[in-house]
Protein backbone atom coordinates (compact mmCIF):
# COMPACT_ATOMS: atom_id res chain seq x y z
CA UNK A 1 0.00 0.00 0.00
CA UNK A 2 1.49 3.84 -1.13
CA UNK A 3 1.45 6.33 1.20
CA UNK A 4 -1.74 7.90 -1.05
CA UNK A 5 -3.85 4.93 -0.23
CA UNK A 6 -2.72 4.54 3.73
CA UNK A 7 -3.74 8.75 3.87
CA UNK A 8 -7.25 7.78 2.59
CA UNK A 9 -7.62 4.68 4.46
CA UNK A 10 -6.78 6.52 7.79
CA UNK A 11 -9.09 9.56 6.66
CA UNK A 12 -12.10 7.22 6.26
CA UNK A 13 -11.15 6.02 9.34
CA UNK A 14 -10.75 9.29 11.37
CA UNK A 15 -14.20 10.15 9.95
CA UNK A 16 -16.00 7.18 10.71
CA UNK A 17 -14.74 7.51 14.77
CA UNK A 18 -15.69 11.20 14.82
CA UNK A 19 -18.78 10.57 13.27
CA UNK A 20 -19.00 7.50 16.08
CA UNK A 21 -17.71 9.65 18.52
CA UNK A 22 -21.00 12.32 17.73
CA UNK A 23 -23.44 9.33 17.81
CA UNK A 24 -22.25 8.32 21.17
CA UNK A 25 -22.00 11.49 22.70
CA UNK A 26 -26.03 12.45 21.65
CA UNK A 27 -26.90 9.20 22.89
CA UNK A 28 -25.90 9.73 26.24
CA UNK A 29 -27.27 13.05 26.61
CA UNK A 30 -30.25 12.47 25.46
CA UNK A 31 -30.20 8.96 27.86
CA UNK A 32 -29.20 10.96 30.73
CA UNK A 33 -31.33 13.89 29.87
CA UNK A 34 -34.76 12.03 30.81
CA UNK A 35 -36.07 10.82 33.75
CA UNK A 36 -34.43 12.95 36.06
CA UNK A 37 -36.27 12.62 38.98
CA UNK A 38 -38.41 15.09 40.86
CA UNK A 39 -41.71 15.03 38.85
CA UNK A 40 -44.85 14.97 41.20
CA UNK A 41 -46.33 14.41 37.93
CA UNK A 42 -44.61 10.68 37.44
CA UNK A 43 -43.55 9.11 40.11
CA UNK A 44 -42.15 5.47 39.66
CA UNK A 45 -41.44 2.43 41.13
CA UNK A 46 -44.45 2.60 44.01
CA UNK A 47 -45.28 -0.99 42.93
CA UNK A 48 -41.16 -2.33 43.46
CA UNK A 49 -41.31 -0.55 46.79
CA UNK A 50 -44.31 -2.18 48.00
CA UNK A 51 -43.18 -5.31 46.76
CA UNK A 52 -39.65 -5.29 48.64
CA UNK A 53 -40.84 -4.13 52.17
CA UNK A 54 -44.32 -6.52 51.98
CA UNK A 55 -44.69 -8.49 54.32
CA UNK A 56 -42.06 -6.51 57.23
CA UNK A 57 -43.33 -4.94 59.60
CA UNK A 58 -43.44 -0.98 60.25
CA UNK A 59 -43.65 0.53 63.55
CA UNK A 60 -43.08 4.38 63.15
CA UNK A 61 -40.01 4.73 61.09
CA UNK A 62 -38.38 1.09 62.07
CA UNK A 63 -38.75 -1.52 59.54
CA UNK A 64 -38.71 -4.83 60.92
CA UNK A 65 -39.60 -7.38 63.86
CA UNK A 66 -39.86 -5.22 67.06
CA UNK A 67 -38.18 -7.53 69.21
CA UNK A 68 -35.38 -8.01 66.67
CA UNK A 69 -32.07 -7.59 68.79
CA UNK A 70 -29.83 -5.87 66.73
CA UNK A 71 -31.22 -1.59 66.33
CA UNK A 72 -29.52 -0.35 62.85
CA UNK A 73 -30.65 3.71 62.63
CA UNK A 74 -29.75 5.53 59.41
CA UNK A 75 -29.18 9.38 60.05
CA UNK A 76 -30.26 10.10 56.23
CA UNK A 77 -31.56 13.33 54.44
CA UNK A 78 -34.39 12.47 51.60
CA UNK A 79 -32.40 15.16 49.34
CA UNK A 80 -29.36 13.45 49.79
CA UNK A 81 -27.43 11.79 46.32
CA UNK A 82 -26.13 9.34 48.94
CA UNK A 83 -28.60 7.88 50.55
CA UNK A 84 -30.39 7.36 47.68
CA UNK A 85 -27.33 5.15 46.76
CA UNK A 86 -27.51 3.42 49.93
CA UNK A 87 -31.29 3.05 50.23
CA UNK A 88 -30.96 1.21 46.05
CA UNK A 89 -27.76 -0.65 46.23
CA UNK A 90 -26.34 -1.34 50.06
CA UNK A 91 -28.79 -1.63 51.88
CA UNK A 92 -31.28 -3.51 50.16
CA UNK A 93 -29.52 -7.46 51.24
CA UNK A 94 -29.73 -6.20 54.77
CA UNK A 95 -33.81 -5.72 54.78
CA UNK A 96 -33.64 -9.12 52.39
CA UNK A 97 -32.29 -11.01 54.79
CA UNK A 98 -31.01 -9.72 58.44
CA UNK A 99 -34.27 -7.39 58.99
CA UNK A 100 -36.77 -10.02 56.82
CA UNK A 101 -35.48 -13.31 59.01
CA UNK A 102 -36.02 -10.64 62.47
CA UNK A 103 -32.56 -10.49 62.96
CA UNK A 104 -32.25 -6.11 62.60
CA UNK A 105 -34.87 -3.77 62.61
CA UNK A 106 -33.64 -0.24 60.70
CA UNK A 107 -35.16 3.07 61.75
CA UNK A 108 -34.74 5.99 60.10
CA UNK A 109 -34.24 9.36 61.48
CA UNK A 110 -34.19 12.46 59.93
CA UNK A 111 -30.30 14.95 59.62
CA UNK A 112 -31.27 17.31 57.23
CA UNK A 113 -28.37 18.76 56.21
CA UNK A 114 -28.93 20.19 52.39
CA UNK A 115 -31.49 22.47 52.22
CA UNK A 116 -35.11 23.70 53.88
CA UNK A 117 -37.61 21.23 52.36
CA UNK A 118 -35.39 18.23 54.07
CA UNK A 119 -36.84 18.94 56.74
CA UNK A 120 -40.83 19.21 54.88
CA UNK A 121 -39.40 16.06 53.30
CA UNK A 122 -38.58 14.07 57.01
CA UNK A 123 -41.49 15.34 58.10
CA UNK A 124 -43.70 13.99 54.98
CA UNK A 125 -41.58 10.64 55.84
CA UNK A 126 -42.64 10.47 60.00
CA UNK A 127 -46.19 11.29 59.51
CA UNK A 128 -46.60 8.56 56.37
CA UNK A 129 -44.59 6.59 59.30
CA UNK A 130 -47.64 7.46 61.57
CA UNK A 131 -49.70 4.99 59.00
CA UNK A 132 -47.52 2.40 58.54
CA UNK A 133 -45.77 3.31 55.50
CA UNK A 134 -42.71 5.55 56.42
CA UNK A 135 -40.32 3.07 54.84
CA UNK A 136 -42.46 2.98 51.69
CA UNK A 137 -42.55 7.17 51.48
CA UNK A 138 -38.82 6.87 52.25
CA UNK A 139 -37.49 3.94 49.98
CA UNK A 140 -40.26 6.08 46.71
CA UNK A 141 -38.85 9.43 47.70
CA UNK A 142 -35.34 8.36 46.98
CA UNK A 143 -36.37 6.52 43.58
CA UNK A 144 -37.78 9.54 42.81
CA UNK A 145 -35.64 12.23 44.05
CA UNK A 146 -34.48 15.21 41.93
CA UNK A 147 -31.55 17.10 41.48
CA UNK A 148 -30.11 18.09 44.96
CA UNK A 149 -32.20 20.86 46.60
CA UNK A 150 -33.13 22.24 43.54
CA UNK A 151 -36.97 22.63 45.04
CA UNK A 152 -38.53 19.97 43.39
CA UNK A 153 -39.73 18.60 47.01
CA UNK A 154 -42.60 20.83 47.27
CA UNK A 155 -46.13 19.85 48.53
CA UNK A 156 -47.35 18.00 45.11
CA UNK A 157 -44.02 15.91 44.96
CA UNK A 158 -44.39 15.28 49.29
CA UNK A 159 -47.95 14.55 48.27
CA UNK A 160 -47.38 12.67 44.91
CA UNK A 161 -44.90 10.57 46.71
CA UNK A 162 -47.33 10.09 50.29
CA UNK A 163 -49.93 8.39 47.43
CA UNK A 164 -47.49 6.54 45.90
CA UNK A 165 -46.23 4.93 49.15
CA UNK A 166 -49.73 4.10 50.08
CA UNK A 167 -50.66 6.46 52.62
CA UNK A 168 -54.43 5.49 53.12
CA UNK A 169 -55.45 9.00 55.14
CA UNK A 170 -53.61 11.69 53.37
CA UNK A 171 -56.19 14.84 55.13
CA UNK A 172 -54.23 12.90 58.49
CA UNK A 173 -50.79 12.83 56.75
CA UNK A 174 -51.40 16.24 55.74
CA UNK A 175 -52.24 17.40 59.61
CA UNK A 176 -49.26 14.79 60.96
CA UNK A 177 -46.59 16.44 58.76
CA UNK A 178 -47.45 19.40 60.42
CA UNK A 179 -47.13 18.11 63.85
CA UNK A 180 -44.06 16.37 63.31
CA UNK A 181 -41.62 18.95 62.51
CA UNK A 182 -40.22 19.19 65.72
CA UNK A 183 -39.02 15.49 65.43
CA UNK A 184 -37.19 16.26 62.51
CA UNK A 185 -35.57 19.04 64.72
CA UNK A 186 -34.63 16.80 67.29
CA UNK A 187 -33.18 13.84 65.35
CA UNK A 188 -31.13 16.23 63.12
CA UNK A 189 -29.49 17.57 66.82
CA UNK A 190 -29.14 14.12 67.77
CA UNK A 191 -27.08 13.21 64.75
CA UNK A 192 -24.46 16.17 65.83
CA UNK A 193 -24.79 15.17 69.13
CA UNK A 194 -23.00 11.86 68.16
CA UNK A 195 -20.70 13.85 65.87
CA UNK A 196 -22.01 12.89 62.21
CA UNK A 197 -21.41 15.52 59.87
CA UNK A 198 -22.54 13.77 56.69
CA UNK A 199 -25.35 11.60 55.54
CA UNK A 200 -25.85 9.17 55.13
CA UNK A 201 -24.37 8.02 58.86
CA UNK A 202 -25.23 5.08 60.97
CA UNK A 203 -25.04 3.40 64.42
CA UNK A 204 -25.86 0.64 66.11
CA UNK A 205 -27.22 -1.08 68.82
CA UNK A 206 -27.65 -4.62 69.97
CA UNK A 207 -26.27 -7.02 72.85
CA UNK A 208 -22.67 -6.60 71.96
CA UNK A 209 -22.47 -3.27 72.11
CA UNK A 210 -22.81 0.11 74.85
CA UNK A 211 -25.85 1.68 73.73
CA UNK A 212 -26.18 3.28 70.63
CA UNK A 213 -22.57 3.15 68.86
CA UNK A 214 -21.88 4.95 65.70
CA UNK A 215 -20.49 3.62 62.97
CA UNK A 216 -19.74 5.73 60.27
CA UNK A 217 -20.58 5.22 57.04
CA UNK A 218 -20.19 1.57 56.07
CA UNK A 219 -19.10 1.60 52.33
CA UNK A 220 -20.61 -1.78 51.63
CA UNK A 221 -23.17 -4.66 52.42
CA UNK A 222 -20.28 -6.35 53.64
CA UNK A 223 -18.93 -3.75 55.78
CA UNK A 224 -22.83 -3.66 57.23
CA UNK A 225 -22.90 -7.51 58.32
CA UNK A 226 -19.83 -7.34 60.13
CA UNK A 227 -20.95 -4.30 62.27
CA UNK A 228 -24.15 -6.36 62.43
CA UNK A 229 -22.43 -9.43 63.72
CA UNK A 230 -20.28 -7.90 65.78
CA UNK A 231 -23.17 -5.97 67.86
CA UNK A 232 -24.84 -9.29 68.17
CA UNK B 1 -1.24 25.24 3.72
CA UNK B 2 1.53 24.91 6.21
CA UNK B 3 1.56 22.55 9.45
CA UNK B 4 3.80 22.55 12.38
CA UNK B 5 6.45 20.14 11.96
CA UNK B 6 5.29 16.54 13.64
CA UNK B 7 8.43 16.79 15.95
CA UNK B 8 6.80 20.10 17.17
CA UNK B 9 3.14 18.23 17.46
CA UNK B 10 4.74 15.39 19.38
CA UNK B 11 6.40 17.80 21.70
CA UNK B 12 3.42 19.81 22.93
CA UNK B 13 0.99 16.06 22.65
CA UNK B 14 3.53 15.07 25.28
CA UNK B 15 3.32 18.12 27.51
CA UNK B 16 -0.47 19.00 27.27
CA UNK B 17 -0.49 15.08 28.12
CA UNK B 18 1.82 15.24 31.20
CA UNK B 19 -0.54 17.91 32.36
CA UNK B 20 -3.40 16.28 31.66
CA UNK B 21 -1.82 13.05 33.62
CA UNK B 22 -1.36 15.78 37.10
CA UNK B 23 -4.89 16.97 36.93
CA UNK B 24 -6.58 14.00 36.71
CA UNK B 25 -4.05 12.09 38.98
CA UNK B 26 -5.28 14.97 41.16
CA UNK B 27 -8.62 14.50 40.91
CA UNK B 28 -8.06 10.58 41.52
CA UNK B 29 -6.25 11.22 44.75
CA UNK B 30 -8.02 13.91 46.03
CA UNK B 31 -11.98 12.21 45.38
CA UNK B 32 -10.38 8.46 46.70
CA UNK B 33 -8.93 10.32 49.96
CA UNK B 34 -12.17 11.41 51.60
CA UNK B 35 -13.26 7.83 52.66
CA UNK B 36 -16.69 6.81 51.74
CA UNK B 37 -18.51 9.27 50.37
CA UNK B 38 -21.41 11.45 52.36
CA UNK B 39 -23.65 13.84 52.01
CA UNK B 40 -22.52 17.50 53.51
CA UNK B 41 -23.76 20.92 53.97
CA UNK B 42 -22.92 23.38 52.01
CA UNK B 43 -20.57 21.35 49.38
CA UNK B 44 -18.83 23.22 46.71
CA UNK B 45 -18.63 22.08 42.92
CA UNK B 46 -16.34 19.83 43.68
CA UNK B 47 -17.28 18.11 45.95
CA UNK B 48 -20.92 17.89 45.05
CA UNK B 49 -19.63 16.39 41.53
CA UNK B 50 -17.26 14.28 43.28
CA UNK B 51 -20.80 12.69 45.23
CA UNK B 52 -23.01 12.70 42.28
CA UNK B 53 -23.52 9.14 40.71
CA UNK B 54 -21.55 10.49 37.44
CA UNK B 55 -18.38 10.58 38.65
CA UNK B 56 -18.04 6.51 38.70
CA UNK B 57 -18.60 4.02 36.14
CA UNK B 58 -19.38 0.81 37.34
CA UNK B 59 -17.74 1.56 40.67
CA UNK B 60 -14.48 3.09 39.16
CA UNK B 61 -13.73 6.71 39.42
CA UNK B 62 -14.06 8.12 36.59
CA UNK B 63 -10.39 10.11 37.05
CA UNK B 64 -8.69 6.69 37.00
CA UNK B 65 -10.03 6.65 33.15
CA UNK B 66 -8.53 9.92 32.90
CA UNK B 67 -5.35 9.12 34.03
CA UNK B 68 -5.20 6.01 31.86
CA UNK B 69 -6.12 8.47 28.86
CA UNK B 70 -3.46 11.08 29.34
CA UNK B 71 -1.05 8.09 29.37
CA UNK B 72 -2.21 6.91 26.23
CA UNK B 73 -2.24 9.81 24.72
CA UNK B 74 1.61 10.81 26.33
CA UNK B 75 2.79 7.37 24.88
CA UNK B 76 1.41 8.39 21.47
CA UNK B 77 3.73 11.02 21.21
CA UNK B 78 6.75 9.05 21.71
CA UNK B 79 6.09 7.49 18.33
CA UNK B 80 6.35 8.60 14.96
CA UNK B 81 4.23 6.12 13.22
CA UNK B 82 0.52 5.92 11.48
CA UNK B 83 -0.29 3.70 14.27
CA UNK B 84 0.78 6.16 17.33
CA UNK B 85 -0.93 9.14 15.35
CA UNK B 86 -4.49 7.57 14.31
CA UNK B 87 -4.33 6.08 18.17
CA UNK B 88 -3.60 9.36 19.91
CA UNK B 89 -6.23 10.84 17.36
CA UNK B 90 -8.72 8.08 18.59
CA UNK B 91 -8.22 8.33 22.20
CA UNK B 92 -8.03 12.02 22.20
CA UNK B 93 -11.43 12.30 20.51
CA UNK B 94 -13.19 9.47 22.46
CA UNK B 95 -11.75 12.20 25.62
CA UNK B 96 -13.03 15.39 24.11
CA UNK B 97 -16.22 12.96 23.41
CA UNK B 98 -16.52 12.39 27.38
CA UNK B 99 -15.53 15.43 28.60
CA UNK B 100 -18.38 16.87 26.29
CA UNK B 101 -20.91 14.37 27.74
CA UNK B 102 -19.46 15.21 31.31
CA UNK B 103 -19.40 19.03 31.10
CA UNK B 104 -23.30 18.85 29.95
CA UNK B 105 -24.17 16.70 33.26
CA UNK B 106 -22.62 19.36 35.54
CA UNK B 107 -24.05 22.12 34.13
CA UNK B 108 -27.40 20.78 33.18
CA UNK B 109 -27.48 18.02 35.87
CA UNK B 110 -25.56 18.51 38.77
CA UNK B 111 -25.64 22.22 38.54
CA UNK B 112 -22.46 22.14 39.63
CA UNK B 113 -18.89 23.40 38.26
CA UNK B 114 -15.69 21.59 39.32
CA UNK B 115 -12.70 23.64 37.86
CA UNK B 116 -10.17 20.79 37.65
CA UNK B 117 -13.18 18.91 35.47
CA UNK B 118 -13.19 22.17 33.58
CA UNK B 119 -9.13 22.10 33.42
CA UNK B 120 -9.58 18.62 32.38
CA UNK B 121 -11.80 19.09 29.63
CA UNK B 122 -9.40 22.28 28.51
CA UNK B 123 -6.86 20.21 28.32
CA UNK B 124 -8.74 17.51 26.18
CA UNK B 125 -9.44 20.11 23.94
CA UNK B 126 -5.70 21.05 23.28
CA UNK B 127 -5.01 17.56 22.79
CA UNK B 128 -7.82 17.02 20.37
CA UNK B 129 -6.78 19.84 17.80
CA UNK B 130 -3.06 19.02 18.28
CA UNK B 131 -3.65 14.83 17.32
CA UNK B 132 -6.22 15.86 14.75
CA UNK B 133 -3.55 18.46 13.12
CA UNK B 134 -1.04 15.56 13.57
CA UNK B 135 -3.21 13.14 11.54
CA UNK B 136 -4.22 15.43 9.11
CA UNK B 137 -0.53 16.77 8.31
CA UNK B 138 1.65 13.29 8.58
CA UNK B 139 -0.99 10.11 8.65
CA UNK B 140 -0.24 7.85 5.90
CA UNK B 141 3.49 9.67 5.54
CA UNK B 142 5.84 6.94 6.73
CA UNK B 143 8.44 8.53 5.29
CA UNK B 144 8.04 11.12 8.51
CA UNK B 145 9.17 8.60 10.78
CA UNK B 146 12.50 9.76 10.75
CA UNK B 147 12.05 12.83 12.11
Amino acid sequence: MNDADRRTKLMQLAAGAVFLAIVVVVALIVVNGSGSGGDAENIEGAAEVSDSLSGIPQNEMVLGDPSAPVELVEFGDLQCPVCKGFAEEILPPIIENQVKNGEVKLDFRNFTIIGPQSVDAGAAALAAGTQGRGWNFVELFYKNQGIEDSGYADDAFLEAVAKGAGVKDLAKWNEDRKLLRPKVEETTQEAQQLGFNGTPSFAIKGPGTKGLETIGTPNSTAAFEEAIEESR
Amino acid sequence: MSFPSEDILRRAIAFVAALGVGVATYIAIAESGGGSPVCLAGGTGCRTVAESSYSHVAGVNIAVFGVIGYLLLLATAFFANDLARFGGFAVSLGGLGYSVFLTYIEIFKIEAICQWCVASAVLMTILFLLNATRLIAYGGNELQEAR
